[in-house]
């Protein structure tokens, strides 16, 4: 259990009068590729804002490879190499592609403001390495020829993979991803399903938050269902393909299971 | 007892004052999540239209007091259709914040133009004869004053609350995208709360005219103190504006009764910050439930301005040869002084960019430093036999201090708290450099202050002062170039756009404002220090508030954000008025109207719309070359 690389135990939060997350635990296996699916209004987004204590918890434990998150301030979650997206593509305005990728590096830099602006030549060395690493990942997500193009320029689905490429460059050891397909089409969706194995296989833990069905079955170990804030089932994407609750969940929905 | 009535009763008629322009930036803010810093210089060009319409062309008060204030609302109207409304669409918050400077120093430099610096006083609506009441002697222009506050209370509270328009406006506060849908023109109802405010603004410098000295200025004053009243009571409420507003009257009268009135302004300052540290949201949080999310959605950030390494390494060494050999261009001591100015004025405006441009943090105090800067190297060189460099270096160390000291305060705020902070820290400088006499000489300022030296190296004439500037300049660019091309420069401009996402990713959001507003603050007292001695005399106007609203024109007009580009605003503005010398005393005006038209149709500033024609010039030749064509980086 130590092992584990998330490890969630009855986390709750109330907003006024709604539990928007009521008892929800669950466990992220290292390595693993984890999906959390669910309704609308289930409490994904949420579990995510609990898990880096962008919200505090009204109860409930969170352990980040055998270390408590309790109490630790959302700017240095990072620090302990778990980094999220956000549902909205929060690229930042005003810088490039290349510019954008490379603020994920931020922790990874050793030389300080001192150092950097003396031009010394181990500040310069650390940049060119950086820069050489956000382009081959650029480069891998078709990303490479706007580089230089202003990021809010690219397209939603651009920018929505320009997110994970700049939370990659933080080198996390769990990475969680909220709607990373949300507004992608099907040829850019087959892109982030390689790219996602392609996370896993570096051996970087994936917590993925999607409605589309597709990706989570092509792609998920295991997948997590949400639904009013609590934990209906969780198992293999086959098993819950076949659950009787997962289905009931979803009647009258558009649940897409194709 | 009498005296404690008479200074209550006294608090209450100045705060009723205030509470007028409170309700007038709550009511701005309300529709528009705007602040609008230009709401006092509405006050003062109602009360000097008074005044000229009642002495100047002898119409009766009563008539006067009418004219006037329709006049001020038609200058409203005037700035709100043309500029305050097109531009809420368009610009980002902290656009619109620099946009209302900019409005306000343009109006201020108006009432320059047409009544000049001398103060003026309206007479009395009814007669100078105090009446007695409760044993004390009141002056009737306080029944004036107060009773204008209520009226307008009421009158608001009907107009919001009980008619149609007042729901239509209200509906634009809650969520003026919705209001849209609904059949709401927005743009009218944005206006028309605008053109209102302007309209109480007017009626209250109107009424205080009697009882105050009004000089051109003196809006910032109406401004700031209004601004004071709403961030107690609690932005966007119309009770926390009333309540604020006579709580500041009451407390800034009793300190300048019983400690001094030096340090009225020192209280209301603190009395600000000690509410803001106790509750953030001001005594009356309005709950207001606006969607940020649907009013930020199109901004117009300014364009991205990049030159490549080789292009800008060739253009930026071509610029430093230009620089030194200039001197031998012109033999007039005038430009060459102005020439120093500018490049004393950009060693501020280096430090000013990177707060402002880099990091999004709005500073409209940065004047605030200069004083600090100056005063301390020009009094401890004179005064105690420091060499000059001892003294700029002690400036500096003392302005980090207040830097510091300043950013615990405002670490807690959020929104536009520092920009406003910032603004109450130098007025509150501006205030002690007047006041401490013993130590700054006053009003009329420092004298004898020697040349700056470097050991035997005395830089005492223009050319020298120039080199000198020259080289630090060159230094300071290329140590800050250093900075922001690195992991530095990325963290502060992510923290400029999405602090959460920001520090999702590890930057340390706190600890990076508060590096760079040190940097910036350093950098502000070394130009200080640089001006006292080269001018041999500091005095308080030199560095004030005005100094603080110039320096922002120079920096938007020359370009956010590209470290070198606010050279060009400071060159433009500080030398036209040295070469066409019949623009001087528009100075303040062309200031802020320039201000104004760079927001609107410069988004990058004088340095931005050069380099995109370099690039462009650049990206043919290297097509016509047969090589890739150069990609994108500028829209």
């Amino acid at each position: 259990m130590s092992t584990a690389a998330l490890y969630v135990r009855g986390l709750a939060k109330t907003f006024g009068g709604l539990r928007a997350v009521d008892d929800v635990s669950f466990t992220v296996p290292h390595g693993s590729l984890t999906a959390l699916i669910g309704p609308n209004g289930a409490g994904k987004t949420t579990l995510f804002n609990l898990i880096t204590n962008f919200y505090r918890p009204d109860a409930g434990d969170v352990r980040f490879y055998g270390e408590s998150l309790a109490g630790v301030a959302p700017g240095r979650i990072a620090e302990r190499g778990l980094v999220r997206t956000f549902q909205s593509a929060r690229i930042f305005p005003g810088m490039t592609t290349l510019e954008n990728a490379l603020v994920g590096a931020h922790l990874q830099v050793r030389a300080g403001p001192l150092a950097q602006m003396l031009w010394l030549g181990s500040a310069r060395r650390e940049e060119r390495a950086l820069f050489a690493r956000a382009e081959a990942l650029l480069e891998l997500v078709g990303l490479a020829a706007q580089r230089d193009s202003a990021a809010t320029d690219l397209p939603m689905g651009a920018q929505k993979l320009l997110e994970v490429v700049r939370a990659l460059m933080a080198r996390p050891r769990l990475l969680l991803l909220d709607e990373p397909a949300a507004g992608l089409n099907d040829s850019e969706t087959a892109e982030l399903a390689a790219l996602l194995r392609a996370i896993r296989a570096n051996g970087i833990t994936v917590v993925l938050v999607e409605h589309n069905m597709s990706l989570v079955m092509g792609v998920a170990d295991q997948v997590v269902v949400l639904d009013a804030g609590t934990v209906l089932a969780s198992g293999t994407p086959a098993q819950m393909q076949s659950d009787r609750r997962v289905i009931e969940a979803y009647i009258g929905q558009d649940a897409g299971v194709n | 007892m009498t005296e404690a009535i008479q200074i209550v009763l006294g608090g209450l008629m100045q705060g009723s004052v205030f509470a007028i322009v409170a309700l007038g930036f709550s009511l701005v803010f309300r529709v528009t999540g705007a602040i609008n810093l230009a709401q006092g210089a509405f006050c003062i060009l109602g009360a000097l239209l008074t005044y000229s319409l009642d002495q100047h062309f002898g119409w009766p008060m009563a008539t006067a007091v009418a004219g006037a204030a329709a006049i001020t609302a038609l200058v409203g109207l005037v700035i709100g259709a043309a500029i305050f409304v097109p531009a809420l669409s368009r610009l980002p918050m902290s656009s619109m914040l620099i946009l209302t400077a900019g409005l306000l120093t343009m109006v201020e430099g108006l009432v320059l133009v047409v009544w000049g610096s001398q103060p003026y006083a309206l007479p009395p609506f009814s007669g100078e004869a105090p009446v007695e009441l409760f044993g004390v002697r009141v002056t009737t222009q306080g029944f004036w004053i107060i009773g204008a506050a209520a009226a307008i209370i009421v009158c608001l509270w009907y107009l919001l609350m009980r008619t149609a328009a007042g729901k239509a406006l209200r509906a634009c506060a809650e969520n003026p995208m919705a209001a849209r849908l609904m059949g709401i023109n927005v743009a009218r109802a944005t206006l028309a709360s605008f053109v209102l405010a302007a309209f109480i603004g007017g009626l209250g410098g109107i009424v205080v005219g009697p009882i105050t000295s009004l000089e051109f200025d003196t809006g910032r004053f109406f401004t700031v103190y209004g601004f004071i009243a709403v961030a107690i009571g609690g932005l966007g409420s119309f009770v926390g504006a009333v309540v604020g507003g006579l709580m500041l009257g009451v407390v800034e009268q009793l300190a300048a009764g019983y400690v001094s009135s030096m340090f009225a302004d020192s209280l209301a300052f603190a009395l600000l910050l000690v509410v803001l540290l106790w509750r953030p949201n001001g005594l009356f949080s309005a709950d207001l439930g606006r969607r940020t999310d649907v009013r930020e959605g199109q901004r117009i950030y300014p364009p991205i301005v990049r030159l490549q390494g080789r292009t800008a390494a060739i253009l930026g060494a071509l610029a430093v040869l230009g620089l030194v050999l200039l001197p031998a261009l012109t033999s007039s001591i005038s430009v060459m002084s102005s020439l120093v100015i500018t490049g004393i004025l950009f060693i501020a405006l280096l430090g000013l960019d990177l707060l402002m441009g880099y990091t999004g943090q709005v500073s409209l105090g940065q004047a605030g430093f200069m004083a600090i800067g100056g005063y301390a190297a020009a009094i401890l060189a004179t005064n105690h036999g420091w060499s000059p460099l001892a003294g700029t270096a002690a400036g500096m160390l003392l302005s980090v201090a207040c830097a510091i000291v300043l950013s615990l305060f405002t670490m807690r705020l959020r929104g536009h708290s520092l920009a406003l902070a910032t603004l109450a820290f130098g007025l509150l400088v501006d205030s002690l450099t007047v006041g401490l006499t013993d130590l700054t000489g006053g009003p009329s300022g420092l004298v004898g202050i020697p040349s700056f030296a470097i050991g035997s190296l005395v830089f005492d004439t223009p050319t020298k002062t120039y080199y000198l500037l020259i080289a630090l300049i060159v230094a300071l660019v290329l140590l800050l170039l250093g900075g922001v091309r690195s992991s530095f420069g990325r963290a502060l401009q992510a923290v400029r756009t999405d602090q959460t996402a920001a520090s999702a990713l590890g930057v340390n959001v706190a600890r990076h404002k508060l590096i760079v507003l040190s940097i910036s603050a350093a950098l502000a007292s070394l130009s200080g220090s640089l001006y006292a001695f080269n001018f041999h005399f500091l005095s308080p106007e030199m560095v004030g508030t005005s100094v603080s609203l110039a320096l922002i024109s120079m920096l938007v007009l020359g370009g956010e954000g590209t470290l070198v580009g606010p050279l060009f605003g400071a060159a433009l503005l500080t030398m036209l008025p040295t070469i066409v010398e019949p623009l001087a005393s528009y100075k303040t005006f062309a200031s802020g109207a320039l201000l104004v038209l760079a927001l609107r149709y410069l988004p990058g500033g004088m340095y931005g719309a050069a380099v995109t024609r370099i690039r462009r010039l650049v990206g043919a030749r290297a097509a016509a070359a047969g090589l890739a064509p150069a990609t994108g980086g500028l829209r």
